[in-house]
């Protein structure tokens, strides 16, 4: 203290503290300020578009607002697929401070399990979901507890009401909401709409703080309404389900069209799946059999052969065949009839399933000829429905034909269709020799004329001699439908694996109902049936006459046909067997 | 007397204030006050009340640190505050001279301080560096702390040995030892910002006080190699000067936190997107409460908003170096010494945190003083302003009672009293 004192009171040592020092030293500090001021001035007036628009790319988000997926419905409006608003419940983790009884309700609205939510909740994640796609009643009830880092999140879900009856025909999306399978694929354009989109700012955490402004409003899909009928698809989907498990076959198919317009209006395989619940699926489940395989038709080609015949005037229904007692070679190869007959007329060709007799017919033609008939029909190629993975089936070009091949693709081997393609060929004999296109989606116009195949007076022949084929002696009398004449075919071909005929079969029948002025095409395979039979008329003919009896009824088709008692027991003999 | 107040301190409220209690027989403190200090302090401290609670409302509802209260950092400010306040009014009434003798011990203090804070389980680690003391409610800064004590022993050193100013041995070694090692003290935390602060206090001090030039310039080459070393030989730093010198360059990295800054004060154009209104303090900006105050205040407030807070501190820094001055024309070389360095203090950190937050100097882990979040920042300019109004005070006293303080708080109250004298230590 003492030496302060002195120092304090030399006036020449004051006098040499440097005022100098603090001038200049207050200076280059206020000068600081000055800089700070210019810094300012410049990063605030001149410089602000630069780091605002830095400021926007860290920011600014521009947000897809999703459009709706159009709906597809039936050919009567009722839903087959359809986009539900979900919500998405996320977690901050960060956030979130729950305690044991919120985390409790939690898991009990969303039917969680305790350890997963704390586990999601300790995963160090800056956002993760604890459920999504639940329904919004379910979301609201989360969001009503009010805790704090849970979120909601708006998206939306396919949902697919009619469940495994339409799997094949609608197919479904994906996680993206883009059609994978069915029409969903095939008219994915149509269905998605155009996403709108808008611009906000969001802070470092995702949360959206402001609204600058909308860009675009979202466009929903279009809806798409289908040919086919529900209850028709129904009524399909049941029958051929009950087939193939009483027959315990590996797969079957059906498929139902309206001659008049060319609508599809049911389209079934079996196996199938459920689109709501994709967890579990094989390729198996996932075909689409009617038009994605092909196979060897066997017998149901027959009719198109004796059309061919009578077409020529060469033939006459009643112009009798020698079928040689069931056995013939041709180039040393042998063909033979499962029953042998001796001399069959053409309808009874038709109505017995000769292969020889038919054979014969097709002999008496150039390759050509039938050739360019089987092209007519539209076997060869695809139908063009635009529905993904449709096959065209097999059809050699003619000229190599040779004469055993001719002989037996009269009777359906050495061709392969599929059972589209099989039924499409048969609107030539329900629609009086015209064959007019499919069409997997709703007609309101149908084409007048189509594309003539046979004249009417041939097409109605054949059908007559069809309709001989579901009547006693035919091979298919439990194709029968009450109230109703039914025509068709039955086909049972051996099964080609390798290049080489197996003990498995295919049975088929194609048919028209009613027979006097077809309405509908309605063809039906089961693939390797191995119980209860395999004749296309024990195995695939029932399941033609319950879904031709169900869809016509359905579409208040007038009977042309007195229901007879034997037609009732017949019936009842044939659900009997089925029973069995 | 009179002449000299007004030339030293503008003293429109001082000279009024000090008039009326002389008329009114009793002085009161608060009369005799400087009239732009106080204002500009009190200013500066609740804008930055405001300002804290505007920039940390979102970090500490979205924080489970905080328990999700928006209030959390508001709530620790104000009561920063009041205890800052309350501590500046007692040391207000400590006299200068007392304060003299308390400087060693308060450097020692500090020291201690500095050393505790380094020693595991009493000093605590936050982002790799070893700050702070907890103590339950709120954690220690020592060097927050030490800044002050800096101030008071420098001035007390150099007032001490102003005779010897000129000799290298005498005046230069012991200080520039004693800062070689809280400099030490500080690097080992690390702290280089409050190192810097500090270097600049304590030399700054000496300079103020005749230091002889040449070992002044001495010094400044060897602070500039040194500088320069220790950026060259710490990865930690260097890449924070890359990032200070192109924040774009790296800007989700390195430069991250500048250039959020710098968005902050682009997107506040002259006025700003108004009080609250910030998009930047929405978890981009980190510390936004702390160190990157400013930036929060330049997009919410604009231009103008930076511009009053860069004036009230020059104000500040302006009136500091005028008591000083006054207080060296009194012969009060301590408290001269004292008073400028609380202003190099205040000048220099506020002029760094606001150049950090600009961009014009590489980011540092320093706070706005008076106004960033942080009870021992709060608290030790709280004193320093203190301890500014009580020198300013003491100066306006008559010379008799002038330098002869006293512990007695009544004395102070009534140091025109002659009575009194005898009990001067």
């Amino acid at each position: 203290m003492k030496h302060t004192h002195s120092f304090n009171h030399n006036p020449l040592l004051s006098k040499r503290l440097p005022e100098w020092r603090a001038r200049l030293v207050l200076i280059a500090l206020l000068s600081g300020s000055v800089v700070l001021g210019a810094r300012a001035m410049y990063l605030q007036g001149v410089n602000k578009e630069f780091l605002q628009r830095k400021g926007e790319s860290r920011y600014a988000r521009t947000l897809e607002l999703s459009a709706n997926r159009g709906k597809v419905v039936d050919r009567n409006g009722d839903t087959l697929a359809t986009s539900t608003p979900v919500k998405s419940i996320a977690v901050i983790p960060d956030m979130a401070q729950l305690g044991a009884g919120e985390v409790a309700q939690l898991g009990k609205i969303l039917d969680l399990n305790l350890t997963d939510i704390n586990r999601k909740l300790a995963s160090g994640k800056d956002y993760v979901f604890l459920s999504r796609a639940v329904a919004p009643d379910v979301a609201d009830r989360v969001m009503a507890l009010k805790l704090p880092g849970v979120q909601a999140q708006d998206e939306y879900r396919r949902y697919y009401p009619t469940g495994e009856m339409a799997a094949h025909l609608v197919g479904f999306t994906n996680v993206d909401d883009r059609g994978q399978e069915g029409v969903e694929l095939a008219f994915n354009d149509m269905l998605t709409g155009k996403p709108g989109s808008r611009r906000v700012i969001k802070d470092r955490r995702g949360q959206i703080v402001e609204d600058v402004e909308t860009i675009r409003r979202p466009q929903d899909g279009g809806n798409l309404q289908l040919a086919i009928d529900a209850k028709i698809q129904y009524l399909a989907y049941s029958a051929l389900k009950q087939a193939v498990q009483q027959h315990k076959a590996k797969a079957g198919s059906a498929v139902v069209l309206d001659a008049r317009t060319g609508e599809v209006l049911a389209l079934v395989n079996n196996p199938t799946y459920n689109p709501n619940n994709r967890v579990k699926l094989s390729g198996e489940q996932l075909r689409n059999r009617v038009m994605t395989d092909s196979f060897e038709p066997g017998s149901t080609m027959k009719p198109f052969v004796a059309a061919m015949a009578l077409e020529s005037n060469r033939f006459r229904a009643d112009t009798m065949i020698d079928t040689l007692g069931g056995k013939m070679t041709i180039d040393g190869a042998t063909i033979s009839d499962s029953h042998s007959h001796g001399m069959l007329s053409v309808a009874q060709v038709i109505q017995k399933s000769s292969n020889i007799g038919s054979a014969r017919m097709a002999l008496a033609f150039p390759a050509q000829h039938m050739w360019e008939l089987y092209d007519d029909l539209g076997f060869g190629k695809p139908l063009k429905l635009g529905f993904p993975g449709e096959v065209g089936g097999r059809l050699r070009p003619w000229k190599s034909w040779r004469p055993i091949e001719q002989a037996t693709m009269a009777y359906g081997h050495g061709v392969s269709v599929t059972l589209m393609q099989l039924a499409h060929g048969y609107m030539a004999f329900a629609r009086d020799g015209e064959l007019i296109p499919l069409s997997l989606t709703r007609v309101d116009a149908p084409p007048l004329h189509g594309q003539r195949v046979f004249s009417p007076e041939v097409a109605r022949q054949v059908r007559a001699m069809m309709e001989s084929v579901t009547q006693p002696g035919g091979t298919a009398p439990l194709a029968a439908v009450p109230g109703y004449r039914a025509a068709g075919k039955t086909g049972t071909a051996y099964k080609l694996e390798n290049g080489r005929y197996t003990k498995k079969y295919l049975a088929s029948f194609v048919g028209l109902v009613p027979a006097s002025e077809p309405r509908l095409i309605v063809a039906v395979a089961i693939d390797e049936p191995s119980v209860g039979g395999h004749y296309g008329g024990d195995v695939a003919a029932p399941v033609f006459s319950q879904i031709s009896a169900g869809a016509l009824r359905t579409l208040g088709v007038r009977p042309d046909a007195p229901i007879t008692p034997q037609q009732v027991a017949q019936q009842q003999l044939g659900k009997s067997r089925e029973a069995m | 007397m009179r002449s000299m107040s007004l030339r030293a301190g503008f003293g429109l409220f001082g000279e009024r204030g000090l008039g009326e209690n002389r008329l009114g027989g009793v002085v009161r403190p608060a009369g005799e006050l400087d009239p732009l200090l106080f204002w500009s302090s009190a200013l500066l401290l609740l804008f930055g009340l405001v300002m804290v609670y505007s920039s940390s409302i979102a970090f500490a509802e979205g924080s489970r640190l905080s328990g999700h209260q928006a209030h959390f950092f508001l709530l620790r400010h104000t009561i920063f505050l009041v205890m800052g306040l309350v501590a500046g009014a007692i040391a207000f009434q400590v006299p200068v001279r007392s304060l003299q003798k308390l400087a060693p011990w308060l450097a020692g203090l500090g020291l201690l301080g500095l050393i505790l804070v380094l020693i595991p389980h009493i000093g605590r680690e936050v982002n790799g560096a070893r700050r702070w003391i907890p103590m339950g409610f709120a954690n220690i800064q020592p060097s927050e702390l030490m800044k002050l004590a800096v101030a008071l022993y420098a001035a007390d050193y150099t007032a001490r040995k102003l005779p010897d100013m000129k000799s290298f041995k005498r005046a230069f070694l012991p200080m520039f030892g004693m800062i070689v090692m809280v400099g030490a003290l500080l690097l080992r935390e690390p702290d280089f910002g409050a190192f810097v602060v500090i270097s600049c206090i304590a030399f700054g001090i000496l300079f103020l006080g005749g230091l002889n030039a040449r070992i002044f310039a001495l010094l400044l080459v060897l602070a500039l190699i040194s500088f320069v070393l220790l950026i060259w030989l710490s990865p930690y730093r260097r890449e924070r000067l890359f990032g200070f010198s192109d924040p774009w360059k790296d800007a989700l990295g390195s430069g991250y936190q500048l250039s959020h800054a710098l968005i902050a004060f682009g997107r506040g154009e002259w006025l700003g997107v108004g009080l609250g209104g910030s998009v930047e303090k929405l978890f981009y900006l980190p510390e936004a409460h702390t160190d990157f105050l400013l930036a929060v205040i330049a997009e919410e407030l604009g231009f103008a908003g930076v511009l009053v807070v860069i004036t009230l501190f020059a104000i500040l820094v302006q009136r500091a170096f005028a008591i000083a001055r006054r207080a060296h024309q009194l012969e009060h070389h301590f408290a001269g010494l004292v008073a400028q360095g609380i202003g190099l203090w205040i000048g220099v950190q506020s002029f760094i945190n606001m150049g950090v937050n600009m961009g014009v100097l590489p980011t540092k882990g320093l706070t706005l003083p008076l106004m960033s979040f942080g009870g021992s920042g709060i608290l030790a300019n709280c004193l320093a302003l203190a301890i500014l109004l009580r020198i300013d005070w003491e100066n306006r006293q008559p010379p008799r009672a002038s330098g002869l303080g006293s512990f007695d708080m009544a004395a102070a109250h009534r140091v025109a009293s002659p009575s009194r004298e005898g009990m001067a230590p």
